[in-house]
Formats: C-alpha cells, sequence, structure tokens
C-alpha cells in the first residue's frame, strides 16, 4: 500500500532528491537476482569450514579427540581451543570506542565448562563441504553432563546451578526510581496487576551467518562476512594476537539482520582457519545451526502493577522484568537498559518504581534483536493500559491521551524529552485509518480493535561517545563518491547517503557512486543497529557534503561575480538563487511531478527539466569543478559527526540521560476471531509514525510495513520452543514466522515534524516499526472476546484455553 | 549420500525390473520433499535411489465412466489445478491447494504423500474419505490393488513391501447426492503442517443420510477413518443432538499426541469442532 503522508505542507518544496520516493540504487540488482551476497563469492583453491557444536546445553569438556578426522583424505585442518592464542576476549561492542562496564566473556571455542547446546567446540577446514561434514562427525568429545538451569527465576535463587564459572548467574540489574510508589498507589483508584510472558525468537533472515576470508597480498586477514559490524575486524585480531590493521572485514550487502549480525557470527572462525592454512575458507551456516547457535531475542518476564485514578490518569506503576540471557552475556545488559529505560513507555507517571534482571541459563544465549529491549516491556505496558481502561469504561485512544507525554515533558528517568514529540497525533490518525469497523460474517466470528503506542530510542546510548564518518568527492566530470563505511543490511542505508550527497551538491541521484562496508577502505561509520544509520551517517555525509558544497559555491561565486550566499546548486548547475525560470514562478514546479523516474536496468534517472536563459547568471557545474582542481582547491572532505554525549546515568535511581532522541509511533489491528477454533485473521494494520523527515518515503514505507510484520509475527507465531536448552524449533518447519498469505493489508502514515536529530530533521523508524505490533495485537484479541492473553505467541489454543473450552 | 546409486528408469517395464532385481535395497524417489530432507537429516541413508520422474505413465488424471484415476507420480500441483479433480472431488483440490507451499507443490507427488505415510498427509483424508484403492506393482509383474482404508498401518508403516511402487490411485465417481467437506487446521495460513485435518464425504437421502465417510489427520499415528462415527450418522436424520453425539464418539476415537504444534486437548477439541463444520458444510 502507498504510504500517506500525514502533513503535506511540511513535504518541504525546497528539496529536489530528500523527501522523493526513489527508486533505490541497489533495487534492480535485488530484482534481477545479480546482487552478490556473502556465500555467493569463491577463490580458487578455497576450503569449506564447518563447526562442532556441543551436544549438551551443560557438560564439562573433557577431552576432544580430533586424530580421526585430521586422518581423513581431504581435511586440511582442525582446530580447538587450545589452537586459539586468545580464546576468551570480552565484548563490548566491537566498534570505535572501548566503553567500560558490563563487558561479557567472548570465548571462541569452548573449554572448561559447556554453556549452551550448539556451543562452539571445534572448526573444520576441508576441501569440500561434505568432506568437513563428516571430518565434524569424527571428532570424539568426552562429556560430563551436568544438571544446568533453563529457567531464569531458577536460575536467579541462591544455591542455583551456576552456569558459568562467576559467582553468581544475575549478570546485572537495574532500578528507576520516581517519587514515592506507596503514595503513587495510595492515589489509585483502580490498579491492575498481572505478569506477562514473552518467549524467545529468532530473526529468521533470509540469509544465514555466512562468510568467505583470505589472505591478501599483504598478509591481511580479508573477510567478506555478513555482518552488521565491520568494526569486529578489531575484536578478530584480538583473538589471534594480531595488529588490528592486519585484519580487514568487508561487508557486502546483507541478507537481513535484525540484530542478528550485530554480534561476531562466522568471522573469528574464518581468520582462524585462513590464519592456519594460508587458503581460502568459505562458513556458511545451515538454518539448524542459525536457530540453534547464534543470538536470540530475550524471553522475559514482566510483572506490572499499573494504578490509575478514576478519570483515568496513571499516578503509579511498579514494574519487574527478568530477562533470560542464556549461556553467554554478549549484548544481554544493554538490551535490558533499554528495556529499563522503556519500561514505561510514552507515558507520563508521577511515581515510577522499576527493576530490572538479567540472568544466565543454560538455553541459547540472547542478543540483539530488532527493538533491541523495546518489544518485550511495550507488550506488558499497552496491555496494562487497555486493562485499566477496561475497568473505567474509558476508551484505549482516551486513556493513552490523559497520559501521553508532550514535548518538553520529562520521562520518568528524569530525562526531558526535549525534541517533537507527536504521539498523541499518531494515535488518532491510526484511529481514523482503520475506518468502520468490520461486520462479523458468521457467529464464530468476533471482531475486534487494538492499538498500541511506544517511544523507541534511534541512535546509541549517549555514554557510548558514538562516532560516525564518511567521505564525500567530486570527480571532474561532476560525478560524485561516498564512502562510508555502513553496512546495508537491506533498508537502503546507502541508498539515503546517495541521495543526501545528491540534495547537497545538486546533481541526480544517478551520479551518486557509494562505496560502504569495508574497514580498511571506506571511513568507519560503526554499526548499523541501534537505528543509528541514517542519524549518524547520514549526519557525517550531510557534513562532507556540505563542505564540498561550500567550496564549489565560493568558486562559481567568484566567476559569477557575486557572493556564496547568492548561489543554488541543482542539476548540475550553479545559479544565482530566483533566477531560473521555474523557481521565478513562470513554471510552477510541484516536487512530486517535476521529477521524470526513467528507468533503465541498472541505475533510476532522476531528472528535473529546468530552463535556463542568462549565461552569466548560470555556470555549470562541471565548469565550478575543473576550475577548483586547476587552482587546487579540494572537492572532497571526510566528516565526522560527533552524536551529543552524557556520561553514564545513576545506576541507584536510573536518573538521566541515555539516549539522544525517541521515535513516537502507534499501530492500531483489526481481526477477526474464531471463537471456536481460536484462529485469529488479521484484518488490517495500521502504522502511524512520526519519522521526522522521510529521505526516501520508499524505504521508510518498507520499514513501516516491514516492521508491522516483523511484529505480528511476534504476537501471532514466532517462538523458539526450548526443553532443557534443546531447541524443539530448530528449522522453518517448526519456527513459524508469517508467510506472504499470512501478511494482511498494511496502511503507513507518516508524520514529517521534521523535530528529529537525523540529517534534514529525520528520526529512525527501523527499529521503532516492530515494538507495538504485538500489544495492538493483543489488545485487539482482548476486544474481540473479552478475555486477555498474557503470553506471546497468541496461538488458537491459548484463546481457547483463556475461554475455558480447553 | 555419497555412496548412494541413483538410477532413473524411463518406463514403467524398467522401473519393474528395476525394483524387482534390486528390491532389497531400492527406494523409490518421486519429488523427494520427503526422501531428501530425511537423507540430509540423517534418519534415511538408502543404497540405491530410483527415480520416478521420467516414467510418463505416472503422471495423469483419468476420468472414465465410474471412476477416477490418478497417476502416483502427479504432482499436487497438478492436482490443485485440474478441472476433473475440482468437479468430481473438490475435497482433493482443495487439501492439494492447501498442502506446503507453491514450490513444494510443484515437486511434490501424491504417491509420495501416500507412501511416506505421515499422520498429516494432507491428500490423504479426502482419498480415505473418497473411498479410494490404491494400485500397487510388485516385483514380478504382478499388480494388486488395496483400499486405502487398509494400507496405512502404524506410525509411518504401510502395506508396501519390498520393491513394491504405487502406480496410481483410483477412486470412484461420487454420485449427485454425495457432497464432501474438507477442514484442515495449521498454525498458519500457508506452508504449515497440520494440528488437525478432517474430511468428510456424505451422501443424502432427503435429511436421510445413507452414507458417511469421516476422515480425521494428525490425531493417530496414521490418517484414519472413524467408522464409529460414520456409523453414527448413516442411516439417521442429522440433528443437533446427533452431531453432539458424534463430537463425542471422535474425542474418544481419536488419540492425540501433544507436541510442539499443539496439545492433545487442543487437537481433540479442534477435531470435534471442524468435524461439526464439514458435516454442516456438506449439507449446506
Ligand atoms: C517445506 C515442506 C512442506 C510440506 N508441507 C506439507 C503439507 O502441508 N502437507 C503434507 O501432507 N505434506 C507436506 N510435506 C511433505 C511432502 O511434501 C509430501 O508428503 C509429498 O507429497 C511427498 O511427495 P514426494 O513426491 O516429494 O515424495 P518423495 O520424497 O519422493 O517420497 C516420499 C516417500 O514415498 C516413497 N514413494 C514415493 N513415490 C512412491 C511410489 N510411487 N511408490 C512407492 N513409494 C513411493 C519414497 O520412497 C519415500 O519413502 C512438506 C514437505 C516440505 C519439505
Amino acid at each position: 500500500m502507498i504510504a500517506k503522508r500525514a502533513d503535506t505542507e511540511s513535504v518541504k518544496a525546497e528539496y529536489r532528491v530528500i523527501g522523493k520516493p526513489l527508486p533505490r540504487h541497489d533495487a534492480w540488482g535485488k530484482v534481477y537476482g545479480e546482487t552478490k551476497y556473502s556465500n555467493d563469492y569463491k577463490l580458487p583453491n578455497m576450503l569449506y569450514g564447518k563447526v562442532l557444536r556441543s551436544r549438551y546445553a551443560a557438560a564439562r569438556l573433557l577431552s576432544i579427540d580430533t586424530r580421526d578426522a585430521e586422518k581423513l583424505p581431504g581435511v586440511v585442518s582442525v582446530m580447538t581451543a587450545k589452537d586459539v592464542q586468545n580464546n576468551e576476549t570480552v565484548t563490548r561492542f566491537g566498534q570505535t570506542h572501548a566503553v567500560g562496564g558490563f563487558e561479557g566473556l567472548y570465548r571462541v571455542l569452548a573449554d572448561k565448562k559447556i554453556r549452551f547446546k550448539g556451543e562452539a567446540v571445534a572448526l573444520v577446514a576441508a576441501e569440500r563441504r561434505d568432506i568437513a561434514e563428516k571430518a565434524i562427525d569424527l571428532i570424539k568429545v568426552e562429556y560430563e553432563p551436568l544438571e544446568g538451569v533453563f529457567d531464569p527465576v531458577a536460575a536467579m535463587q541462591p544455591g542455583a546451578y551456576q552456569v558459568g564459572e562467576d559467582k553468581s548467574n544475575v549478570i546485572c540489574s537495574y532500578k528507576v526510581r520516581k517519587g514515592n510508589i506507596e503514595e503513587g498507589f495510595a492515589h489509585a483508584d483502580v490498579i491492575v496487576e498481572n505478569t506477562y510472558r514473552v518467549p524467545m525468537v529468532d530473526h529468521a533472515y533470509l540469509e544465514p551467518e555466512s562468510g568467505m576470508a583470505w589472505l591478501d597480498d599483504d598478509g591481511v586477514i580479508t573477510i567478506r562476512a555478513a555482518t552488521q559490524v565491520i568494526e569486529h575486524f578489531r575484536g578478530v585480531a584480538d583473538v589471534l594476537g594480531l595488529p588490528h590493521n592486519k585484519v580487514r572485514v568487508i561487508a557486502p550487502m546483507v541478507g537481513g539482520g535484525f540484530g542478528g549480525k550485530e554480534d561476531i557470527t562466522v568471522e573469528t572462525y574464518l581468520a582462524l582457519l585462513v590464519w592456519k592454512t594460508g587458503r581460502p575458507v568459505s562458513l556458511t551456516y545451515t538454518r539448524e545451526e542459525s536457530i540453534i547457535a547464534h543470538g536470540k531475542r530475550h524471553p522475559y518476564i514482566m510483572r506490572y502493577k499499573t494504578g490509575a485514578t478514576k478519570d483515568g490518569k496513571l499516578v503509579a506503576m511498579e514494574a519487574e522484568l527478568i530477562s533470560d540471557a542464556g549461556g553467554y552475556v554478549y549484548l544481554s545488559p544493554w538490551v535490558l537498559l533499554y528495556s529499563t529505560v522503556q519500561a514505561t513507555g510514552p507515558y507520563d507517571i508521577a511515581h515510577v518504581r522499576v527493576d530490572t534482571h538479567t540472568v544466565l541459563t543454560n538455553n541459547t544465549f540472547c542478543s540483539a534483536n530488532r527493538g533491541f529491549g523495546g518489544p518485550q516491556p511495550c507488550f506488558a505496558y499497552e496491555s496494562q493500559l487497555d486493562e485499566l481502561a477496561k475497568q473505567l469504561n474509558l476508551s484505549p485512544l482516551e486513556i493513552r491521551k490523559r497520559n501521553y507525554l508532550h514535548t518538553g515533558d520529562a520521562m520518568a528517568t528524569g530525562r526531558v524529552l526535549e525534541h517533537r514529540v507527536e504521539t498523541e497525533q499518531t494515535a488518532e490518525k491510526v484511529l481514523e485509518a482503520l475506518g468502520p469497523p468490520s461486520k462479523p460474517k458468521s457467529p464464530p466470528e468476533k471482531i475486534g480493535r487494538g492499538v498500541a503506542s511506544s517511544m523507541t530510542s534511534y541512535g546509541r546510548m549517549m555514554f557510548l561517545h558514538d562516532t560516525s564518518r564518511s567521505f564525500v568527492s567530486l570527480d571532474l566530470d561532476g560525478s560524485v563518491t561516498v564512502r562510508c563505511g555502513v553496512q546495508d543490511i537491506g533498508g537502503g542505508q546507502a541508498s539515503s547517503l546517495a541521495q543526501i550527497a545528491a540534495e547537497i551538491l545538486g546533481v541526480p541521484l544517478s551520479d551518486v557512486n557509494v562505496y560502504i562496508g569495508d574497514s580498511a577502505l571506506t571511513p568507519l561509520a560503526g554499526t548499523t543497529t541501534a537505528t543509528r544509520q541514517l542519524y549518524m551517517s547520514g549526519n557525517a555525509t550531510l557534513k562532507a557534503a556540505r563542505v564540498v558544497r561550500d567550496n564549489l559555491l565560493k568558486k562559481a561565486a567568484e566567476i559569477l561575480n557575486t557572493s556564496p550566499e547568492n548561489l543554488d546548486l541543482k542539476d548540475r548547475e550553479i545559479f544565482i538563487q530566483n533566477h531560473r525560470k521555474d523557481t521565478l514562478g513562470l513554471k510552477k514546479t510541484d516536487p512530486e511531478c517535476n521529477v521524470n523516474y526513467g528507468g533503465t536496468r541498472k541505475a533510476v534517472v532522476a531528472v528535473e527539466t529546468c530552463v535556463d536563459d542568462d549565461s552569466d547568471r548560470v555556470v555549470a557545474l562541471e565548469d565550478v569543478v575543473k576550475a577548483c582542481a586547476a587552482e587546487g582547491m579540494p572537492l572532497f572532505n571526510v566528516a565526522q559527526f560527533n552524536a551529543p554525549t552524557r556520561e553514564l546515568i545513576d545506576f541507584k535511581t536510573g536518573q538521566g540521560k541515555v539516549f539522544a532522541d525517541f521515535t513516537f509511533g502507534t499501530q492500531a489491528i483489526e481481526v477477526s476471531v474464531d471463537e471456536e477454533t481460536g484462529k485469529v485473521t488479521v484484518l488490517k494494520i495500521v502504522s502511524c509514525y512520526d519519522v521526522g523527515q522521510a529521505i526516501n518515503p520508499l524505504s521508510a514505507e518498507g520499514q513501516l510495513e516491514g516492521g508491522a510484520l516483523y511484529g505480528l509475527g511476534y504476537g501471532m507465531m514466532e517462538n523458539v520452543i526450548m526443553e532443557k536448552g534443546i531447541t524443539l524449533s530448530p528449522t522453518l518447519a517448526e519456527y513459524l514466522i508469517p508467510t506472504a498469505v499470512d501478511a494482511p493489508d498494511v496502511e503507513t502514515i507518516m508524520i514529517e515534524s521534521g523535530g528529529g536529530v537525523g540529517p534534514f530533521g529525520a528520526k529512525g523508524i527501523g527499529e521503532p516499526s516492530c515494538v507495538p505490533t504485538a500489544p495492538a495485537l493483543a489488545n485487539a484479541v482482548s476486544d474481540a472476546l473479552g478475555v486477555r492473553i498474557y503470553e506471546l505467541p497468541i496461538t488458537p489454543e491459548k484463546i481457547l484455553k483463556a475461554l475455558g473450552k480447553i | 549420500m555419497d555412496n548412494t546409486e541413483y538410477l532413473r528408469p524411463s518406463n514403467l517395464k524398467e522401473l519393474g525390473q528395476i525394483m524387482a532385481g534390486h528390491k532389497n535395497r531400492a527406494t523409490v524417489i518421486a519429488g523427494g520433499t520427503n526422501l531428501i530432507p530425511q537423507m540430509r537429516n540423517g534418519g534415511k541413508s538408502p543404497e540405491l535411489i530410483v527415480d520416478i520422474g521420467d516414467i510418463q505413465d505416472f503422471s495423469f488424471i483419468m476420468e472414465d465412466d465410474g471412476f477416477i484415476s490418478i497417476g502416483a507420480a502427479t504432482t499436487i500441483a497438478e492436482i490443485a489445478s485440474s478441472d476433473i479433480v475440482s468437479t468430481f472431488s473438490p475435497i482433493l483440490a482443495s487439501s492439494a491447494r492447501e498442502l506446503g507451499n507453491p514450490l513444494i507443490r510443484n515437486r511434490a507427488t501424491i504417491g509420495g504423500n501416500l507412501a511416506n505415510a505421515s499422520p498429516c498427509a494432507d491428500t490423504a483424508l479426502p482419498l480415505l474419505a473418497l473411498d479410494a484403492v490404491i494400485r500397487i506393482l510388485s516385483p514380478g509383474d504382478k499388480t494388486r490393488n488395496v483400499v486405502l482404508n487398509n494400507f496405512f498401518h502404524g506410525y509411518r508403516f504401510t502395506d508396501l513391501g519390498k520393491g513394491e511402487i504405487i502406480t496410481r490411485i483410483i477412486f470412484p465417481k461420487p454420485d449427485d447426492e454425495t457432497t464432501g467437506s474438507q477442514i484442515k487446521i495449521g498454525l498458519r495460513n500457508a506452508a504449515a503442517i497440520s494440528v488437525a485435518s478432517i474430511a468428510v464425504m456424505l451422501t443424502m437421502e432427503g435429511k436421510i443420510c445413507r452414507k458417511a465417510r469421516i476422515a480425521a489427520g494428525s490425531v493417530a499415528p496414521i490418517p484414519m477413518r472413524v467408522s464409529r462415527v460414520e456409523q453414527l450418522l448413516e442411516n439417521q436424520e442429522i440433528s443437533a443432538t446427533l452431531l453432539e453425539q458424534c463430537k463425542a464418539i471422535m474425542k474418544k476415537e481419536i488419540s492425540p499426541i501433544s507436541d510442539i504444534r499443539g496439545s492433545a486437548e487442543y487437537r481433540s477439541y479442534v477435531t470435534a469442532v471442524i468435524l461439526e463444520r464439514n458435516i454442516q458444510r456438506a449439507l449446506s
């Protein structure tokens, strides 16, 4: 469905490339299947890698005998923990700034204690994939199975089985304290208290973890891998005991990230095997490995007690969140901090008490997943709000309107929302767009509607002192090159940078070429995570492009005998402002219709028509570039964008500023539920966000639609089912995600307040777009049936149980 | 897998010879949508694979005076889009349309679906309700027929002996008084293994049910006919009370298990619900 753009006035007429629904420069390669992903590269002499994984979730590793595997013809190398120079390091964030605090153990290959089933035990490189597989079977591992602990609440108890080598399974705990909680509840006329549970879920990207690596002519280990973080080159180098500049990571187009490629996946294994054999090595996880052995979204148990006055004003919220981190720490402390800060949702509550804990168990480890700690509490606080509304006889919209935070209000953490907050508008818009309710077709069918709002941060936590760099240059013919170390995971990360450069330098989008994702050759831009790339690298690219533009205009001003402020840049021409016919009003330009999308197979050209009439007031871009070059005036720039920073928050009260800004949005869902079978059919989803400024509305709309479906899977069916650490849903036959036939009509609405901290006032939407879907679904089901489901996913079986039918 | 031999006969005669000559080690492959995953996960490691994909006489949908015949290697996609199947056995057509996804339907065959004998085999239920018969080619060029209801012996265990292959599936054309309905419950709208599934064929004489065929899937070790429910319906006027009795008996006759797709109680409950719905639909 084509996105509606709510605030048409703010589609700024002065932008030429920004805000235009331009087909992405990388679109055709994907349509024709020509785009090369990590597993599409081969080199002569290449070996195939394979990982041996633990059969037990909790065990002591007694011995490993690799002799038979080594003897198998075609096996080139077998490696175990003893072959790894620095087998244990710490994960920080793998990025530009090493920050202390909660550092998680990163163990490359298991030794001592096995902490989850599927943990890597040994590596093999062989001439063929099937030989590598056979070699894995020939490695003899002796284990002493241990009892393990699989429930985070049990793992928190004193005397519980210890998952790792530390003294406690509790990784960390946070608090938020605001007001006086007892007093708050004393003022409440209604109090609802419930426990909510959300499952472990997988990213289920099309492309599993994959990569290929080789030694280049200078002895640099070069890894081309599907990653959201090329800056893991440092961590990989540390494992091998090499200088950081001896490892290079290249990220080609990534077939989906969703947080699953934020931690190291195949990179270290590849580097070890390449270093040992001197030959290129390729390694791609099977789907089973991807589901069993790589990081998941944390399951949470959440107890929420929420109180409101008669007229629907929230006065107190008490929340206790327990997250199951699985076998290793990875990003669990950070994910939990996000949940803690966002535990109250986009609401103003006088008295707040939040306690959160993340705990090790012998389950598959959990780490980043789209929303990073946002979706879990949103399910709880939005369900709570509807329960209160029901008791108070208020509509779901009304109770929310009485409690939304507005621009200038303070969150429970004391942080004042100084940027635009348009949550209320998004809520009104989604309900309006949902239209009149559908009519049930036959008696067992019930119709219900639900709404849920959320606030989700974009950009990394401020105490991480985040930075990004981008290089922009103009060539002699006026074409533009951007070099920026972003990883493009399918969201249009590269294409948006091209649009920004095109806008500032007055060239059509097709004149911009973008090089991305190479830790040796592109300026480091940080991770494609935390919904930060448009914000961070967009700003860096904007900054660099502006420097180049300023130089150009300076030169052009000399040529045209005017001052730079009088000049504008468009369609490869620099001209004195208000001089071109179209801008004089002779040919009124409509930003939508004067763009001509002439498509060729590879590139799509946006041509804006213009007429110039006065040659001494207009000069061609190419001529200015040449004049600059002749004088040695630089037409390139590397800019660094530094995010605003703050020091760590006060961990005793949770008071402080953690994020630069938030994205606010609401989703509404209409469902039909068959009361006899429990089957839910989603009739429609409407999703509205204040996106600040849509750089490319097509990409933004893609994120909103995709986010809604991602969230719908969480709400309806996704579930990594584990029993005593064993994954019972290790393939896509058991781990269900919505198919095309399950996808409802998704209508997207974008508000463009211009109030974000990204380039042109943009906000981030990659992660926020998936957060409120599951609670909106839960609220719709509850509206249809009059009973609530407190545990995701909402399956037909749970519905029938809630209805008392089974 | 690398020690597996592979043969691809081009006609029935060659196939018969291969199967007779290697009856102890030959495994038939049709679409491979069950066999290949089973080989990949180590569940099966056949010595000799005999591919029936080139045998032309194996893939057809035919109608004659009284019967519909479907070649064993006919794909599920062909069945789903066949006019003959839609006209004479809409419940088979609709269950074929609900099997797997388009990629699977283009490869999967009806013979493979039955020979694999999963309790969730989607085409087994309409075929049981349609009184289908399976024609089997045995070593020595012998042919025998087995009523489908006698074909499934136990969990993934069928009447097929060594070296035997299914050649076709035959069922009588239902008369004008006979109608059917089929419902599959899965955990999503496509590409879902059934959690419970029922196919029903009813022959009515006015308000009286003269003949009933009820087949249930995913609720027992095999796709099964539920004869006690059939008996309850036959020669009776179908009333609300009778339907309640049918539902109660149905729950007793099936023996669902609890697994990751659903608990036994859930399966049992929805089976009763879709039984009633199917009967009402067949009658309307
Ligand atoms: C992703 C996916 C989704 C699926 N979804 C469904 C679903 O929704 N519903 C469903 O019922 N099934 C489903 N299946 C299972 C499978 O596709 C079907 O059972 C299919 O009909 C099997 O047919 P085939 O030709 O591929 O069999 P094959 O794999 O070729 O063979 C299966 C078995 O039957 C034997 N065999 C095949 N043909 C003959 C013959 N003529 N005579 C004797 N023995 C024979 C083989 O030796 C083998 O043991 C799914 C499978 C996959 C991979």
